[in-house]
This record gives structure tokens, C-alpha cells and sequence, in this order.
């Protein structure tokens, strides 16, 4: 099967759904931890070191891509993609999310992004690239399950699909080279921004956990005029 | 007394100074406003006169020369910048006024210089603008800011020209900003643009009120603090690190520290007794850039009384031991034979001492050379 044509998004939805069905990862274990403090850290620690990973990562494969994708200036319009979970948020919205949902807006997201990576990971032509993705992917599966522990830790149930997301393996209109492409730049942008928008998130977190004592005089030092 | 003859000359003076104030200042001539480029020639002609019409021109107020006049034309050749100025003509006999021009040299805008910063992130950014060279005669910018296809407002600084404000509605976009600026001015026209993700160009403003004290009986220690920039509007949720740059003012080689959070360091590797400049920049956790350094803030370390210019930290000193410790070691005493003998002051017996040996030195050479 070629899997170059055809309808690649629907496919990975497809197995994305799969992935939903598998259990969390072994996070989940609690053997007496102190609370979701410590696990809001490392979950910190996890987008920022994917962060870092991305950045040669996504040079090495807009290189691959070929002009204009791995040009400074290319500013295209946001087209097809429609499935990406996006990062952008109105302010006042993102503000006022309950520790929940902006939990579940990130586990969310990442079980999206991991499926499609894995898609990318698939089609990727060089050793080298596929190895990259591999490592990647990997990486992002832990920052999964990390997400999962602090849910978990909190007492929040974990996302599941709802009814009718499912898709019908049914192939597409052909997807032409260029527009394949597209996708999988608006792709690695979006991880870029998430990953941006999840250290905020995981920051705010990570301060609502902290005993009010500390939280209030961290606050009076900040505006300490 | 022949006081009516004076009187009467007074008031024809009067009259005529009236009646050619009321020519040059007539109100039927405005004068005429008129750009013209640096370098360029031009010819003013004066209104609708003649060519062959008999005129003086004069530029505020001053004659100027007949050799300029192509007819009752004023012809002006490489327009300078002291060329501007109010030009009139007048009817040579009359002195009538037939026109006035305002002239403005300049030159048309080149390509404007445009940046744009978030120092108030995630509340919204800045554009600035300049041109990087002066054309001398009024111009207007025009900016527009687009994200995607949809067009944002850019409201002006209420203090600064040269500035506007633009207001986040979304985080996190991926769609980049575009903001363009046109200027254009009586002689020309022209623009750029600049394009920009929101994360590249957060950039917060220093550290403020960097204080430095010294720490009592810690000769070594400065404890510095700082506070973030008051325009930072959410340090909570979008923490800000800090790094720290410090060194003694006689050297040049900064010493630095990175500090993940907390608005205060404790310096402990000063050199005592020595002044330090230190200074500081934020940068947000995640995105962006580093701010500029900070004012820079002045302390010297604790010292006790009297001032040792040694590195260590030293116990408190009687007088005795002070004059123990500036007498040498007797490892490195240098051996000093007039001593052995009488055991008293110092300086006569070794001057004697040093003459002994040159004359034995001597002695030795001479019997040496004899032996040869």
C-alpha cells in the first residue's frame, strides 16, 4: 500500500483512535507520592527539553521539506490542517481555565500530535530522519504519560474519545506532494507552539500548588513597590 | 521756534512707513508653499507677472542679487538647505508685492527602519520607527499591522511620536504578524515591512531598583537585590529569570550568574575591600530575548577598621602582632654580619657589612687575576 497518496489524515486518525484505547503509561503508579508538586515539575522540565529537541529536529526536516518551508520569512495561510489541535487561545479565555481543563486541552493535544508524528515518522525518507522522529516521539509518549500522572495525582479522569470522532476508514481525495508538505509544516509548528504553551501552563500549575505562604510573598516581591 | 516743521516731516514718514508695510504685508498674497529637493535647481517665478517685467526679489526681507533673475524669474542652482525660506517679489518702482513663496528644501524619505517588542507580554507589543536620514521638510507615516488576514489596531503612543501599541487578542498563534509602515512627504514616498512570530520578540524591559549592600562581618559577601519591571504585567504566570554580572571596578572581566527565580543573589567570591559594579537582566522562562542590563548598582564589601588590601579574611590585630606580621620571615632574613658582632641598631653595622664585603669581593678578584 502507498501510503505517499491517499488520505494520510485519515488514516492516522484512525490510528490515532487506536492509541486512545491503550492504557495509560505506568505514570499511574502511586506508591506513596508526596502530591502532584514534584510531577508539575518534571512534566515543566519535559516540555522544555522537547522544546530543545524540536528545534534541531524541525530544522533538520524543513531542510528535507526544501524550499520555501525552511525559509525564514514563509508565512503561508493557515489552509487544510483543519484536524491539528491548535495552541491559540484567546487571553482572557487561557486565563481563566480550570486546572482540568487546561489539563485535558494538553493531553489532548499531545495524544493528537504524537499520532501524526508517528504518521510523518512513517513517510520520512532518510534512516536519519526516521531515527530523529523516532527518538521524538518517544519522548513525547513520556511527556504523555507525565501529563497523565498529574491527572491522575489530582483526581482527574483521563480524556476519552467521544462517540462518533471515530472516523470510517474511507480513502480520500489524493493529496498532492506539495500540499503533504503544508501539512506536516503546520505540524511541527503547532508542537512548537504547544510546547510553548504548555511550559506556561505547567508555570501557572506549578504555582497554584505551591502553599499560599510562599505564593503570597513570591507575589509581594514581584510588585514589591 | 520751528517745532511745525519737524512735526510735519515725523508724520510723512509715518505715512510711508505705513503705506509700505501695507504693500509687503498685503493680504491678497499668501505666500505660495513649495518643496523643492536638495541639489535640484528651480525658478520661481514671480506670479503672473511678465517675463519682461521689472521686479526685485527678496528672501525674508533681504535684497537679492539681479544676476539670478532670468527675466523677472528667480533661478535658483543646487538648492542648499539655507536656501528655505520666505521669497518675494516686488515691482521694482512700486514696490508693490506680486508674490510670495515659501520655499522648503529636503528630500524625499528613504526606506524607513521599523522594529517592533513585547515588553509587556502577553498583554501586547510595540512598534517603533525612525528614519535613517533626515529630510528636512514634515512627513507622515502610516502603519498598518496584520495577523494572518485579519487587520489589528495600532494606537498611537500618547507620548511618543514615532510610536504605536498593539494589543494581544490571541496567544499562542502560529499565524505570524506583519506590520508594514509607508511614509511619505511632499517629495516622495516609501515603505518596509517586518514579519514576526509573537514568541521572537518578547523582550522584557531591566530589572529595576538593583540595590548592592554590603553583608556586617563578611568581608567577601554583597547581597544584591532587584525587582522585576513594573511593565511586566503577570510575573505569576509568566515567570521571568534573571542573570546577574558583576566585577571589581579596577578589572574588566565580568563574573556571571543565572538565576531561575528569586529577586536576590548573595554574592560570596568578592574580592574584600574592593568596589563592585553590578548589574542586572531578565528574560522571560521560556521565549524571546534577554533584556538590556540594568542600572548598574555600586557597594564595596564589609571592611573593619583599618583597611587590609589582602584577600583573606583576617582575625581582629593587636598592636603587637601587627608589628610582628611586617617584620620578615627569619627563612628569607638576609644574613647581616655586623649583627653577630654588637647585636644593636640595624643601619650603621650593615652599611659596614656591605663595605666589608665589597673590599673581600675586591680582594678575592685581585687574587684570582694574580693566580691567572
Amino acid at each position: 500500500m502507498d501510503l505517499r497518496a491517499g488520505d494520510s489524515w485519515g488514516m492516522l486518525a484512525c490510528l490515532c483512535t487506536v492509541l486512545w484505547h491503550l492504557p495509560a503509561v505506568p505514570a499511574l503508579n502511586r506508591t506513596g507520592d508526596p502530591g502532584p508538586g514534584p510531577s508539575i515539575q518534571k512534566t515543566y522540565d519535559l516540555t522544555r527539553y522537547l522544546e530543545h529537541q524540536l528545534r534541531s529536529l524541525a530544522g533538520t526536516y524543513l531542510n528535507y521539506l526544501g524550499p520555501p518551508f525552511n525559509e525564514p520569512d514563509f508565512n503561508p495561510p493557515r489552509l487544510g490542517a483543519e484536524t491539528l489541535p491548535r495552541a491559540t487561545v484567546n487571553l482572557d479565555v487561557w486565563r481563566s481555565l480550570n486546572d482540568r481543563l487546561r489539563l485535558t486541552q494538553n493531553y489532548e493535544a499531545y495524544s493528537h500530535l504524537l499520532c501524526y508524528l508517528r504518521g510523518l515518522n512513517r513517510q520520512a525518507a532518510t534512516a536519519e530522519l526516521r531515527r530523529s522522529l523516532a527518538h521524538f516521539c518517544t519522548s513525547l509518549q513520556g511527556l504523555l504519560g507525565s501529563i497523565a500522572g498529574v491527572m491522575a495525582a489530582l483526581g482527574y479522569p483521563l480524556p476519552q474519545p467521544l462517540p462518533g470522532t471515530e472516523p470510517t476508514w474511507t480513502p480520500g481525495p489524493a493529496h498532492s506532494d506539495f500540499l503533504q508538505k503544508m501539512d506536516d509544516f503546520w505540524l511541527l509548528k503547532e508542537l512548537q507552539t504547544w510546547l510553548w504553551r504548555s511550559a506556561k501552563d505547567f508555570n501557572r500549575l506549578k504555582k497554584k500548588m505551591q502553599p499560599p505562604a510562599a505564593a503570597v510573598t513570591l507575589h509581594l516581591e514581584a510588585h514589591g513597590f | 521756534m520751528a517745532v511745525p516743521v519737524p512735526w510735519a516731516c515725523c508724520a510723512v514718514l509715518a505715512a510711508a512707513a505705513a503705506v509700505v508695510y501695507a504693500q509687503r504685508h498685503s493680504p491678497q498674497e499668501t505666500p505660495h508653499v513649495q518643496y523643492e529637493r536638495l541639489g535640484s535647481d528651480v525658478t520661481l517665478p514671480c506670479g503672473t507677472a511678465n517675463w519682461d517685467a521689472a521686479v526685485t526679489w527678496r528672501v525674508n526681507g533681504t535684497d537679492l542679487a539681479p544676476d539670478l533673475l532670468n527675466g523677472s524669474q528667480l533661478v535658483l542652482r543646487g538648492l542648499e538647505l539655507g536656501h528655505s525660506g520666505l521669497y518675494a517679489c516686488f515691482h521694482r518702482d512700486s514696490w508693490h508685492l506680486r508674490h510670495q513663496v515659501l520655499l522648503n528644501v529636503g528630500l524625499p524619505p528613504r526606506e524607513p527602519v521599523l522594529s517592533c517588542r513585547s515588553n509587556t507580554y502577553p498583554k501586547g507589543f510595540y512598534c517603533s520607527w525612525h528614519l535613517p536620514s533626515p529630510t528636512y521638510i514634515p512627513n507622515t507615516f502610516n502603519v498598518t499591522v496584520l495577523h494572518g488576514s485579519k487587520i489589528m489596531v495600532c494606537e498611537k503612543d500618547p507620548a511618543l511620536k514615532n510610536r504605536c501599541h498593539i494589543r494581544y487578542m490571541h496567544l499562542f498563534s502560529t499565524v505570524k504578524y506583519k506590520v508594514s509602515i509607508s511614509v511619505s512627504n511632499a517629495l516622495g514616498h516609501n515603505t518596509t515591512a517586518i514579519t514576526f512570530d509573537e514568541f521572537t520578540i518578547v523582550k522584557p524591559d531591566p530589572p529595576e531598583n538593583v540595590v548592592a549592600r554590603p553583608v556586617p562581618s563578611n568581608p567577601r559577601r554583597l547581597e544584591v537585590t532587584w525587582q522585576t519591571p513594573s511593565t511586566w504585567p503577570d510575573p505569576e504566570s509568566f515567570p521571568l529569570k534573571f542573570f546577574l554580572r558583576y566585577r571589581p571596578l579596577i578589572l574588566d572581566q565580568w563574573q556571571h550568574v543565572e538565576l531561575s527565580d528569586g529577586t536576590a543573589h548573595t554574592i560570596t567570591d568578592a574580592y574584600a575591600g574592593k568596589e563592585y559594579i553590578i548589574q542586572v537582566a531578565a528574560k522571560d522562562n521560556e521565549i524571546g530575548t534577554w533584556s538590556d542590563w540594568s542600572v548598574a548598582a555600586h557597594a564595596t564589601p564589609w571592611t573593619e577598621e583599618p583597611r587590609h588590601l589582602t584577600t583573606e579574611a583576617q582575625a581582629p590585630e593587636t598592636t603587637a602582632s601587627t608589628t610582628s606580621s611586617l617584620a620578615p620571615p627569619p627563612t628569607t632574613k638576609i644574613c647581616d654580619p655586623g649583627e653577630l658582632g654588637s647585636g644593636g641598631g640595624p643601619s650603621a653595622p650593615f652599611f659596614i657589612s656591605v663595605l666589608v664585603t665589597l673590599a673581600l669581593a675586591a680582594a678575592a678578584a685581585a687574587a684570582g687575576s694574580l693566580l691567572i
